[in-house]
């Protein structure tokens, strides 16, 4: 997942914004957002029989 | 509101960046890009297939319909000569139940589906470059 979420993040974060800081800021922000819903989603399934 | 004709080369850039993941960028000259964006669909569709992923095409296997195999199918062909390839050598394309049985199975899936889709950002990215719609 996390290979998975940085991978994702790497193209989405190059093609986002102007800056250069701007796109680091936006890629790890997408990473963050993708590991914390993966997290939290993986939570309530395993809950769910 | 006059409408600018896209250049012949961003049509071709795109098409590089689709054939060969990161070789719209280098065309371009973005090296960096090339290495990151081209590098991570590389990685994700290698990883996949390390993972014992499944590749699809229009061979629909026993109890399912081929029109179920499109969408999956045109995700994998955003990877380009690497789905190509892959075919022509018959690799990763079987029904095979032992890969079908490994617990990375599913994983691998996702990720060759995402490395042909993310391909496809790629080539959007090279060709609004390539035709100065972004700079």
């Amino acid at each position: 997942m996390a290979l998975f979420a940085a991978l994702a993040s790497i193209i989405f974060g190059a093609m986002a914004k102007d800056t250069t800081r701007e796109r680091l800021i936006y890629g790890l922000k997408v990473f963050a957002e993708f590991m914390v819903i993966g997290l939290v989603l993986s939570w309530i399934l395993y809950f769910i029989p | 509101m006059q409408v600018e004709a896209t250049p012949g080369t961003a049509w071709l850039t795109g098409l590089a960046a689709w054939f060969i993941p990161g070789l719209g960028h280098v065309l371009l000259k973005r090296w960096v890009r090339a290495v990151l964006m081209g590098g991570a669909v590389w990685v994700c569709f290698f990883v996949g297939l390390g993972m014992g992923g499944h590749l699809f095409d229009l061979s629909a296997s026993e109890g399912s319909w081929i029109i179920l195999q499109i969408p999956p199918m045109i995700a994998n062909i955003g990877t380009g000569a690497l789905y190509i390839v892959s075919w022509i050598a018959d690799y990763g394309f079987a029904d095979d139940p032992v890969r079908a049985a490994r617990a990375t199975y599913e994983y691998g899936n996702t990720f060759l589906l995402i490395a042909g889709l993310l391909n496809y950002l790629n080539m959007l990215d090279a060709f609004d470059i390539a035709a100065g719609r972004k700079p």
